[in-house]
C-alpha cells in the first residue's frame, strides 16, 4: 500500500514538474530551450511511477507509534536548530541540538548535556579557529 | 571502555576550547570579509582572493581578509543577502564586474544599482574574438563576411549564457558588421572560456568570444588565433593582436573587476574602503598580480565610479533591448 | 628515458624538507576533512588556500600541499561511508553499498583496509598514467564533444540500472528524481529561473553535498530511531579489529579493473571522481557478481569504487594541468589557486615550468605512499568508533554535518533543505528505492542537460548530431552490449538460484 501511495505522489509531482516545464521559454536562447529536458525527464518518471501504482513491488513496514514519535522529536530538534541557530548563536544552539538528539536516542540526560556542551565548543574551535570558516559566536539575540 | 575514554577526552578538549574561544571570539567578529558571489575559481573569486591577500600584505587591514564564496544566480543571491542582512556592515566588500552590471540591467537581480554603494574598479579584462589555429578565418573581416552571408553557418561560443556579456560582445561585433537577424547566430554556452576554447580546438566550434586572460596560454602556444581584441588600444602583453577598431569595427568590450559594499554603510566607512583600494591599486603587488592574470589595470573609484556604473547599466539595458534580450 | 630524468627532477623537488613536511601535513589534514560529512575535497582545498598565502609558499609548495589534501580527502571520505553509512563526500557514495554491510557484519577493519589499499593502487595506476601519457591524453580529450559527453552520461545511467537487487523500475525512478532535482535553479544557457518558486536561495540549484548529507546522515538517524537501543549495537559485538590479509589480497583484480575504468573517467573533463566510482562499481558487479553477493558486503564492491574514485581524481589532474580545464569541483579550486599564484595551466605548462609539474607528479607518488602508511595503522582507531554508543556518536555526526554545511554557505536555508532531503531519503529507503541513482542524477544532471543542449545548438536543432561521431556511436554500442549482457546474466542467475529471485 505504501508503495502505491508514494508512487502516486511521485506521479503527481512528476506531472506537475513536466507541466510547469512547458512555461519555461526564453525569447533569446539556444535551440532546445529550457523546457525540453525537464519534459524528457518528467514523462518517463510519470510512466514509471504509474507502473508502480498499478504493479507495486516489495513490502514496507513502518515503525510503531512510539518510534515514530521519537523520529518526529528528532526532526523537530533539527528544525529547531535551523530556526534558532542565528538568534541563539552557535554554541548554545549546537549544544542544545546535540543534547536533544542524544536524549531522543536514549542517552542519559546529564551525559547528553555534557556531550552537547563539549561537542559544540570543540566544533566551533575546529571550524572557526582551525579551519578558518567563520561562524558567529554570539547570536543576534545577544548583539552578535 | 571505548565510550568513556572518548567522552572524557572530549571534555578535556572542551575545557581548553572554552578558554581559547573566550579570548578569540570578539576578534573574529570584526574581521574584514570579501564575498565572492560564485564558487571558488573564476574572476570574482580571483578578485576577492587577490585583493584580500594584498590588503593583508600591505597592512591596510588588521589580520586576514575572510573570503566567503556565496554562489547563486550570477551574483543575485549575494545581492539579496547583502541587501537584507548586511547593508550597514562596514567590514564587508563584495566582488562584481561588468557581468554583474549586465545582470542588473536585464533585471535579473532582486533590486537595482541604487541598493548598493559601488567602491571602485581595479582592472579590466579585454574581450577577444578567437578562432582555432587551423581555422579558415584569417581576419575579422572574413569572419564577418561569412556571418553576414549565412549566420547559421558559424557556430559561436563563450563562457556566458545567451544574452550574457560574452554573447552581447559578439553580437555587437556582428551588428557592426551588418548582421540584421542577430538571433540567427548560433551561440553555445560553456562554463568557462577555457572549456569553450578546448572544444573549439577539438573541432566542435568555429568562434569563441570571451575574456583574454583565461585563454592567453592557448594564444601563446599557438593553438588558437585572436582575430580581434575588443579594446581601444592594443593589449600591452600581446601588441600584435589587432583591435576590432583598427579593422573598422567600432566595438569595445571590457570586463572590469570591482567591488561594492552595502547601501547603508556610513560615508566614513565607504571613504575608508575607497582609500584602501586606491592604495592597493597603486601598489607594485596589485599591478603585478593584475597583469599576470591578464587584466589591464584601470582605476575608477568613489563617486566617479558610482556615476560610471549607472551609465554602464543604462548602456547595457539599451543594448539588451536593441538586441532583443529584454523587452 | 626523458620521462625518467623528468621524474628524477621531480623527486629532487619533492624531497626537499619543506615539501615533505607539507605533504605529511596535507595528507593528515585531508584525511580529517574528508572524513567529516559535509566537507569534501573542494572545501579541503579551499580551506587551505589562505594558509598557502599566509605562509608565502611558492606555487610548487602550494600545489604539493593542496594535492596532498585532495588525495587525503579522497582517502578520508570513505571512513564514514563504511562505518556509518554516511558518505563523507560525493565520490564516496558508492562505497556505502558494500562497505556498510561489511561493517555491520563485523568486517569494518577489512573494509577499511581494502579501501585503503584500493585507493593506493587506484591512485598509483593513475599517476603512472599521468606520468607517461599526460600531454597525449589531453590532446585526445579535446575531441570529446558535447554529444559524446551526453552519450557517456546515458551510459552511466544505463549501467546503474542493475545497481541494486531490487526492482529496476525503482532504480530508474530514483535516477529520474535526481535529474529532476538537478534542473532546479537558473538555467545556464538562458538564465531563466526554473522551479525556484521565486526564491533566490534556489537560484544556484540544490547543492549536491547538502542533498547528499541530508539524504544519508539524517535518514540514517531516522533509521536508527526505528530500532530500540538493544538492537542498535549488534555490529560492535561482531567486530574484529585486525584486517584479514587474505580478504584484502582477494580484491586485487577488482581493484585493478576499477583503477583503469576510473582513470578513463577522470581524464575526461566534466566526468570526475563520482562517475569514476559509479562506472567502476557497475562494471565490477557485472563481471564478478556470480553469487549475487554485491550490495550485501562483497569486498570487491568496496575495492572497485575506491580504486575508481582515486584513480579518477588523479586522472582529473591531466586536463587541469595540460588544458586548464577543471575536471571536477576540486580541480576548479586548484586551478583558481594556481592562477592567483601566477601560474597559468595550459598547453605550455609542461614546457615552461617542468619543475612544478614533475615536482607535483613526484609528490603525488609520495603522498600516496604516505597516505597508505598513515591510514593502515589508523584502521584500529577508526574501527573503535563503532564501540562508541549510538546515542553519543550520532548526535555529534549530525552536528558535524550541519556545521559543515552551514559554515560553507552561511545560510540556514541549506539546513532546511538538508532536513527535507533527510525525510525524503528516509521515505525512499523505506520503499526500497536506492538513493545512489538519485545522487548520481543530481550530480550529473546539469552537465547532461547542458551537453545535450550544446550539441543541438551546434547542429542547429538536428538530433542526428547525437550519433554523428564515432565516439558517441562507440559509447552507445557499449551501453547496449552492457544492457544485453546484464539481462542475459540475470536470466542465468535466476535459473541457478531460484530461491533468491524475490
Amino acid at each position: 500500500m505504501s508503495i502505491r501511495l508514494a508512487s502516486a505522489a511521485i506521479f503527481l509531482i512528476a506531472a506537475l514538474y513536466a507541466w510547469t516545464a512547458q512555461d519555461y521559454t526564453a525569447s533569446f536562447g539556444d535551440v532546445l530551450g529550457p523546457s525540453v529536458f525537464p519534459v524528457m525527464v518528467g514523462i518517463p518518471a510519470m510512466a514509471l511511477a504509474l507502473s508502480l501504482v498499478v504493479f507495486p513491488g516489495g513490502t514496507t513496514s513502518w515503525p510503531l507509534l512510539p518510534r515514530l514519535f521519537r523520529q518526529a522529536m528528532a526532526l523537530a530538534a533539527l528544525l529547531g536548530y535551523a530556526l534558532l541557530l542565528e538568534p541563539l548563536g552557535f554554541p548554545l544552539a549546537t549544544a542544545a541540538v546535540i543534547a536533544a538528539v542524544a536524549v531522543v536516542l536514549d542517552g542519559p540526560v546529564l551525559k547528553s548535556l555534557m556531550i552537547g556542551v563539549a561537542g559544540s565548543l570543540s566544533l566551533w574551535v575546529l571550524f572557526d579557529q582551525l579551519l578558518g570558516l567563520p561562524i558567529d559566536f554570539f547570536g543576534t539575540l545577544f548583539g552578535g | 571502555m571505548g565510550s568513556k575514554t572518548m567522552i572524557s577526552a572530549k571534555l578535556a578538549i572542551a575545557t581548553a576550547a572554552t578558554v581559547f574561544s573566550l579570548s578569540a571570539a570578539p576578534q573574529a567578529a570584526q574581521a574584514n570579509e570579501c564575498i565572492a558571489p560564485s564558487s571558488p575559481g573564476g574572476g570574482w573569486d580571483f578578485t576577492c582572493r587577490t585583493i584580500g591577500r594584498i590588503l593583508t600584505e600591505l597592512n591596510l587591514v588588521d589580520g586576514n581578509v575572510q573570503i566567503t564564496n556565496m554562489a547563486g544566480g550570477v551574483g543575485a543571491v549575494t545581492y539579496a543577502t547583502v541587501e537584507a542582512k548586511r547593508s550597514d556592515d562596514p567590514n564587508l566588500i563584495v566582488a562584481t564586474s561588468t557581468v554583474g552590471i549586465t545582470q542588473i540591467a536585464q533585471g535579473r537581480y532582486p533590486s537595482g544599482i541604487e541598493t548598493m554603494r559601488y567602491l571602485g574598479m581595479l582592472g579590466a579584462d579585454v574581450g577577444v574574438i578567437a578562432v582555432a589555429a587551423d581555422s579558415k578565418y584569417e581576419t575579422l573581416a572574413q569572419l564577418n563576411e561569412a556571418i553576414v552571408a549565412d549566420a547559421s553557418s558559424v557556430v559561436t561560443a563563450g563562457s556566458s549564457g545567451a544574452g550574457g556579456w560574452d554573447h552581447i560582445r559578439l553580437l555587437l561585433v556582428a551588428r557592426a558588421a551588418g548582421l540584421e537577424d542577430l538571433s540567427s547566430l548560433r551561440w553555445v554556452q560553456f562554463d568557462g572560456g577555457t572549456d569553450a576554447v578546448t572544444q573549439m580546438m577539438g573541432g566542435q566550434l568555429d568562434v569563441v568570444s570571451t575574456d583574454l586572460g583565461e585563454i592567453a596560454g592557448f594564444v601563446e602556444s599557438g593553438d588558437i588565433r585572436i582575430l580581434a581584441a575588443l579594446s581601444t588600444d592594443p593589449i600591452p602583453a600581446f601588441p600584435d593582436i589587432p583591435t576590432a577598431i583598427s579593422q573598422g569595427v567600432d566595438v569595445t568590450g571590457y570586463n572590469w573587476r570591482g567591488l561594492y559594499t552595502g547601501g547603508n554603510v556610513s560615508d566614513e566607512a565607504y571613504d575608508k574602503w575607497v582609500e584602501r583600494l586606491k592604495t592597493l591599486y597603486d601598489s607594485e603587488e596589485w599591478q603585478t598580480a593584475a597583469v599576470d592574470f591578464g587584466l589591464v589595470p584601470i582605476w575608477i573609484g568613489g563617486a566617479e565610479f558610482e556615476t560610471y556604473v549607472r551609465e554602464q547599466e543604462k548602456i547595457m539595458a539599451d543594448i539588451s533591448r536593441d538586441i532583443g534580450i529584454i523587452e | 628515458m626523458e620521462i625518467l630524468s623528468s621524474l628524477g627532477l621531480g623527486f629532487s623537488v619533492a624531497l626537499q624538507p619543506l615539501h615533505l613536511a607539507l605533504l605529511l601535513f596535507g595528507c593528515f589534514a585531508g584525511t580529517l576533512i574528508g572524513a567529516m560529512p559535509g566537507l569534501g575535497p573542494v572545501n579541503g582545498v579551499a580551506i587551505l588556500i589562505p594558509l598557502t598565502f599566509a605562509f608565502g609558499f611558492d606555487a610548487t609548495a602550494s600545489l604539493i600541499l593542496l594535492s596532498a589534501v585532495y588525495f587525503g580527502c579522497m582517502y578520508g571520505g570513505r571512513i564514514s561511508s563504511i562505518l556509518l553509512n554516511i558518505p563523507g563526500d560525493e565520490p564516496a557514495v558508492m562505497t556505502t553499498l558494500d562497505g556498510y554491510p561489511m561493517a555491520q557484519q563485523g568486517h569494518a577493519a577489512n573494509a577499511l583496509a581494502i579501501s585503503g589499499v584500493a585507493s593506493f593502487i587506484g591512485a598509483t595506476v593513475a599517476i603512472i598514467g599521468l606520468t607517461l601519457f599526460a600531454p597525449m591524453l589531453a590532446k585526445a580529450a579535446i575531441y570529446f564533444g558535447p554529444a559524446d559527453y551526453f552519450a557517456l552520461y546515458i551510459m552511466a545511467f544505463a549501467t546503474i540500472g542493475g545497481l541494486s537487487g531490487v526492482d529496476p523500475r525503482k532504480t530508474l525512478l530514483s535516477a529520474l528524481l535526481g535529474l529532476m532535482i538537478a534542473t532546479v535553479g537558473l538555467d545556464p544557457a538562458t538564465g531563466i529561473p526554473r522551479y525556484t518558486t521565486g526564491s533566490f536561495h534556489l537560484y544556484d540549484g540544490i547543492d549536491p553535498i547538502v542533498a547528499l548529507v541530508g539524504l544519508f546522515a539524517i535518514s540514517e538517524l531516522l533509521f536508527l530511531l526505528e530500532k530500540t537501543i538493544k538492537d542498535r549495537d549488534v555490529a560492535i559485538r561482531l567486530t574484529t579489529w585486525i584486517p584479514d590479509v587474505k580478504v584484502v589480497v582477494g580484491t586485487l583484480w577488482a581493484t585493478l579493473r576499477g583503477s583503469i575504468v576510473g582513470f578513463v573517467a577522470g581524464v575526461l573533463p566534466g566526468a570526475g571522481a563520482s562517475l569514476g566510482a559509479v562506472m567502476s562499481y557497475s562494471i565490477e558487479k557485472q563481471v564478478s557478481n556470480k553469487n549475487n553477493t554485491f550490495g550485501k558486503g562483497d569486498p570487491r564492491g568496496v575495492a572497485a569504487p575506491e580504486a575508481g574514485n582515486n584513480s579518477a581524481s588523479a586522472g582529473a589532474l591531466i586536463p587541469m594541468l595540460s588544458l586548464g580545464v577543471p575536471g571536477s569541483g576540486t580541480t576548479a579550486v586548484m586551478l583558481a589557486m594556481l592562477i592567483s599564484l601566477n601560474v597559468q595551466p595550459g598547453p605550455l605548462l609542461f614546457e615552461r615550468q617542468p619543475d612544478l609539474v614533475w615536482g607535483l607528479v613526484a609528490s603525488l607518488y609520495m603522498a600516496n605512499v604516505m597516505l597508505l602508511i598513515l591510514n593502515l595503522p589508523l584502521i584500529g582507531l577508526f574501527t573503535r568508533l563503532m564501540a562508541v554508543p549510538t546515542w553519543a556518536l550520532m548526535p555529534l555526526v549530525v552536528a558535524v554535518s550541519f556545521v559543515g554545511v552551514y559554515s560553507i554557505s552561511n545560510s540556514t536555508f541549506d539546513l532546511y533543505v538538508m532536513i527535507g532531503f533527510g525525510l525524503l531519503g528516509y521515505v525512499l529507503r523505506k520503499l526500497d528505492i536506492t538513493l545512489v541513482p538519485l545522487v548520481l542524477g543530481l550530480l550529473l544532471g546539469t552537465d547532461m542537460e547542458n551537453n545535450l543542449r550544446r550539441a543541438l545548438s551546434i547542429s542547429g536543432g538536428d538530433f542526428g548530431v547525437l550519433v554523428a561521431s564515432w565516439i558517441s556511436i562507440g559509447l552507445y554500442v557499449a551501453t547496449a552490449a552492457f544492457l544485453i549482457l546484464s539481462v542475459f546474466l540475470a536470466a542465468r542467475d535466476r535459473k541457478r538460484v531460484p530461491t533468491e529471485a524475490g
